[in-house]
């Protein structure tokens, strides 16, 4: 053994030696503090500290499963009902964010367009780097009237595209599936119209013919747009 | 087990305050958490508890979830794993050692050939290479990972100096991550 000072270590070594003592939790509040500072800055850190997340997780795989109690079940439940306030779009706009880092909503833009005739109306527009499927829309609160227009890009082959509605953290409803022409204009249900307000998002997923059979997205959600005035 | 896209899909739209991917994503991994998280707290009530606050975690937290070849299981387990030593800590009432911000447990980078060959095969590999360290710092290193024990508690159990202690299981890391990324 050459030396027991922790500062030497093999050339390039340390950055690997401390995301590991981070990950298994041995480094002070101070150093893992100033770890995670770095981590926001350096991607290269962040896949050296991916890695061993994941190596150090292996140690769970003979870990066999436990069916854990039913009412268990129940109560974590209750406890995610749906919550007033921008939470859900928060946390959407969070999900973006990496989504984009990502490339995972890569196929789609969903870009809403301002308002068709009638004002004031409602408006937003949201981009993903891929301009495969560009979807806009705009909507007239006076008349209830949803304008979405296709500006390029289609469904999957066999597959179709439903817009949905998600307000707050309630679940998606359906405001319908898309048609081939390259424009809809549908009237938005009067029970509705008050949750399609700033704030609240348009999504469009991948679905099966003639939509969703479960009432709620089950395929991909391609694209989202959050609704702002115009 | 649920397929990785399938995961993810139901982290995406979680993330959007989905309450039906959630139950669909809790159906599908529950047994798995509550598993481990058994195992890391030893205790049935103990672990109740901490499962309930680990899918509130993810309910709350699914946005920070990056999709990047990286098992999105290793994040559910990640968040799972970090909670619950937290949770034996402060039970146990030991300091010194900082447990990592979960819900960012694996961050963003693109996944290149060499992470998705690293996440097949990785109970094996990891055991296989444990068996190359010094059996005293693998020891260590499973009790790190799994008991939570912080260096001055690794110190103590195998009975050298703190300094020394870290010293010697940064070496053992560094060997480990040799092997592991051979």
């Amino acid at each position: 053994m050459s030396s027991d000072r922790p500062d030497i270590l093999p050339q390039g070594g340390a950055d690997d030696a401390l995301a590991a003592e981070y990950a298994l939790g041995l480094l002070s509040e101070a150093e893992a503090r100033d770890f995670e500072e770095r981590l926001v800055h350096e991607p290269a850190l962040r896949a050296i500290y991916a890695r061993w997340a994941e190596h150090f997780a292996a140690m769970t795989d003979p870990i066999a499963p436990v069916e854990p109690p039913a009412r268990l079940r129940a109560r974590v439940m209750r406890q995610v009902a749906p919550r007033h306030g921008g939470a859900g779009l928060r946390r959407l706009l969070g999900w973006l964010a990496g989504a984009a880092a990502g490339a995972v909503l890569g196929a789609a833009v969903l870009l809403l367009v301002g308002p068709v005739g009638d004002l004031p109306g409602l408006r937003a527009d949201i981009a993903a780097p891929d301009g495969a499927l560009v979807i806009g829309a705009s909507y007239a609160p006076a008349s209830g009237r949803l304008t979405v227009t296709r500006q390029s890009g289609q469904a999957a082959p066999g597959r179709a595209l439903e817009l949905w509605m998600i307000a707050g953290d309630a679940a998606p409803v359906s405001l319908g599936v898309l048609p081939d022409a390259d424009s809809l204009r549908l009237d938005v249900p009067a029970a509705l119209r008050e949750a399609l307000a700033p704030g609240a998002v348009l999504a469009v997923s991948d679905e099966p013919p003639g939509g969703s059979p479960t009432g709620q997205p089950t395929g991909a959600v391609l694209a989202t747009g959050v609704i702002t005035e115009s | 087990m649920t397929d990785r896209a399938t995961i993810e899909a139901w982290l995406a739209r979680i993330a959007i305050g989905d309450r039906q991917a959630f139950v669909a994503l809790y159906d599908a991994t529950s047994a798995k958490l509550f598993g481990v998280l058994l195992r890391i707290l030893n205790d049935r009530d103990t672990a109740e508890d901490a499962l309930q606050d680990v899918y509130l975690k993810i309910w709350h937290n699914a946005h920070r979830y990056r999709v990047n070849g990286f098992s999105p299981m290793t994040w559910l387990i990640t968040v799972a794993r970090n909670h619950a030593i937290d949770r034996l800590r402060r039970q146990r009432g030991s300091g010194g050692g900082a447990v990592p911000d979960a819900v960012d447990a694996v961050a963003d980078p693109a996944p290149g050939p060499e992470a998705r060959a690293i996440a097949a095969g990785e109970a094996a590999r990891l055991a296989a290479c444990f068996d190359e360290l010094d059996q005293t710092h693998a020891d260590a290193v499973r009790r790190a990972y799994l008991e939570g024990e912080t260096y001055a508690e690794l110190a103590e159990r195998f009975d050298v100096p703190l300094n020394t202690m870290r010293t010697r299981l940064r070496r053992s890391l560094l060997k480990l991550k040799e092997c592991l990324t051979r």
